[in-house]
């Protein structure tokens, strides 16, 4: 699959790759290489997410792990993706799974794991704490303290998170096609081997709309599934004190000074 | 309400409290009982446990051993959840949620007992009377509210399912004095009509004195030094730790708990309009001062300087002076003070809307710190 291709002339513009038709199409045309990097993308960013929120709020709501998460993490975002994704290649290959897609897909699980966690645990564990306290002297019970207060509080960041990792896993995902697979990474891996500009440029703008169009989907996402009550509270992050807010209630000064003094007269 | 239950609202039997990893009890051996429809004020300095104290009534803290009862009810033989839902809680920061508007925020309790919505939207309606919010507000949220305001809400959701107990945690601690005054008022009259039985946790004694029916006042180490009305803390501290405690300003700070009422009847040096001057005479020389009063039946009529009375002159036909200082029955002998000083009689007359009812002087508000106010009336609010 990695031969067998139409060869592009070396001294094809730019203008002319994106506007060929026959670029497009087929088995090696962008729109299925679009195809494979989108799929092979949503299952690593719906699994990390899986994988990541439930356990990152769950130990963070009950201050569990605290030492040990951060050196999870850390260790996790130290780990070289390409190298782990190909050094898993044998064991795909021993194991009968071929050269893809498990290995790039593990890669780029353990490459937003940590982000995705770290940022739902530091968000929960930021709750407003009195917010916490009051529910849960509520008679919340512990799930419902989760789900009903430190969720929605720390939603915000959590989707942060989640599209920070989201379009790393985009920007990330070509070195597949440097491990035996496809995906938009063709073209640069391509062009890289015939010493074609074009297909390397081409493929690269490619990615980064992907990557662009990736972190809007995210926002408009958010903006669907966040509550109003939610979403208005990244506008108005305001907290009020009530000294200078309390004044237009001060109206009313002659019924707090008949607290300090009944006097009704006095002798001249 | 629960007028058929015996005894304390809330009772402490020897309980400990030790937290993990600490050398010294939080609370030590603790035993208290609050009387159902009072305010009791939990203070001390800090690390003496009022906190810990107030969070193991509904099992925020578990205690390390003895006995809370609420309603006559073990706390730990009830789920925390059912407990903590049967029982006010009221917190410096407030709390509400910040992603849920005003109304939801009140609402909190009933959703979670599962009143139906009808319900519900009447009780917030209810509450939000009760604690001074606009009903314009409740579709508002918590950060569009001053801090004077929130805090009213977080009392308005404390009390949304009717429990008879509230628990609260320096509620005035974040707000400025003048509006943490009006609140306390507030509270107070809340009190008046609702008679719910408050633990309310505060480092600052004047608020203890204003609002509680009782002081419990603990020290480092979770010991309680002293658990008296307010008067009988400044007027017989237990200890030193006590007197050091309540500190210099204790006379000062009885005299704005005592009002004029609390005083015996005195007359002053007052006389009928229809005596004669030397029956005046008599009356300023006995009690030596320099202004003889004229009263009418009940009514004051004014103040005569001692140089007037030459004899044979008629007293009802002198030049009085008006208006004269005056203060009701209702009002603090602070006040009262402040009102004696500034006078140039040195006499304050009492007037209960307009009818004479005895005049205040500084020897008479000395005379009366030497006395028990709490032994003739009920520390008025």
């Amino acid at each position: 699959m990695m031969l067998a291709q139409r060869a592009i002339p070396r001294d094809t513009t730019l203008g002319e790759w994106f506007t060929d038709p026959q670029s497009w199409t087929g088995s090696a045309g962008i729109l299925a290489s679009l195809g494979d990097t989108v799929v092979l993308c949503l299952a690593v960013i719906l699994t990390s997410s899986l994988l990541a929120v439930p356990t990152a709020a769950y130990l963070a709501h009950h201050r569990l792990a605290q030492v040990t998460s951060a050196w999870l993490v850390n260790i996790g975002r130290a780990l070289p993706t390409f190298a782990v994704a190909a050094l898993l290649v044998p064991v795909s290959l021993r194991g009968g799974y071929g050269f893809e897609p498990w290995p790039i897909f593990i890669a780029l699980v353990l490459l937003t794991v940590p982000p995705m966690f770290l940022s739902t645990y530091v968000a929960v564990r930021e709750v407003d704490p009195a917010a916490v306290d009051a529910a849960r002297a509520m008679g919340f019970t512990e799930r419902a303290v989760l789900r009903s207060v430190e969720l929605p509080l720390a939603s915000t960041v959590i989707f942060t998170g989640l599209r920070v990792a989201g379009v790393q896993v985009v920007a990330t995902e070509p070195i597949r096609a440097f491990l035996g697979g496809d995906g938009l990474g063709r073209y640069i891996r391509d062009g890289i081997g015939q010493n074609n500009a074009t297909l390397t440029i081409g493929g690269t703008i490619l990615i980064a709309a992907l990557a662009g169009i990736t972190g809007l989907v995210f926002s408009a996402t958010e903006r669907l599934i966040k509550p109003y009550g939610v979403r208005r509270l990244r506008a108005h992050r305001k907290p009020r004190s009530g000294d200078a807010d309390e004044e237009p209630d001060l109206g009313d000064t002659d019924e707090f000074a008949s607290h300090h003094g009944a006097a009704v007269g006095r002798m001249r | 309400m629960d007028a058929d239950l015996k005894g304390p609202a809330i009772r402490f039997r020897g309980v400990t409290k030790r937290f993990p990893g600490t050398r010294t009890q939080a609370v030590d051996n603790l035993d208290l009982d609050i009387e159902r429809g009072s305010i009791v004020a939990l203070i001390g300095p800090s690390g003496c446990g009022k906190t810990t104290s107030l969070r193991m009534i509904n099992r925020l803290i578990e205690p390390t051993s003895g006995l809370i009862e609420v309603e006559g009810t073990d706390v730990s033989s009830q789920p925390p959840v059912e407990l903590r839902r049967g029982i006010g809680y009221v917190i410096q920061q407030v709390g509400l949620f910040p992603h849920r508007t005003i109304a939801a925020n009140i609402a909190t309790v009933p959703r979670s007992v599962g009143w139906d919505k009808a319900r519900i939207d009447q009780r917030v309606a209810e509450l939000a009377e009760v604690v001074g919010i606009e009903p314009s507000m409740l579709s508002r949220y918590p950060d569009e509210l001053s801090g004077g305001q929130q805090q009213r809400v977080g009392v308005a959701r404390a009390l949304a399912a009717d429990p008879p107990v509230l628990l609260m945690d320096e509620p005035f601690g974040a707000v400025d004095p003048i509006v943490r005054s009006r609140l306390q008022d507030e509270l107070l009259e809340l009190q008046d009509r609702l008679h719910k039985t408050i633990v309310l946790v505060t480092h600052d004694l004047d608020e203890a004195i204003k609002v509680g029916d009782r002081i419990a006042l603990l020290n480092v180490g979770g010991v309680l030094e002293q658990y008296a009305t307010p008067d009988e803390l400044l007027r017989a501290p237990a200890n030193d730790f006590v007197e050091r405690f309540v500190g210099e300003g204790r006379s000062m700070r009885r005299l704005g708990l005592a009002t004029v009422a609390d005083l015996p009847y005195e007359a002053g040096p007052v006389v009928e309009a229809s005596a004669d001057v030397a029956a005046g005479l008599a009356v300023i020389d006995e009690l030596r001062t320099d202004w003889l009063g004229l009263v009418d039946d009940d009514t004051f009529l004014g103040w005569i300087p001692r140089e007037e009375l030459v004899p044979g002159a008629d007293l009802a036909s002198l030049e009085r002076f008006l208006p004269a200082a005056q203060v009701e029955p209702t009002s603090t002998l602070r006040s009262a003070l402040e009102i004696i000083m500034t006078s140039r009689t040195s006499v304050a007359v009492i007037s209960d809307n307009g009818r004479f009812r005895g005049t205040v002087t500084l020897e008479r508000i000395r005379a009366g710190l030497a006395g028990d106010f709490d032994a003739p009336t009920e520390h008025a609010a």
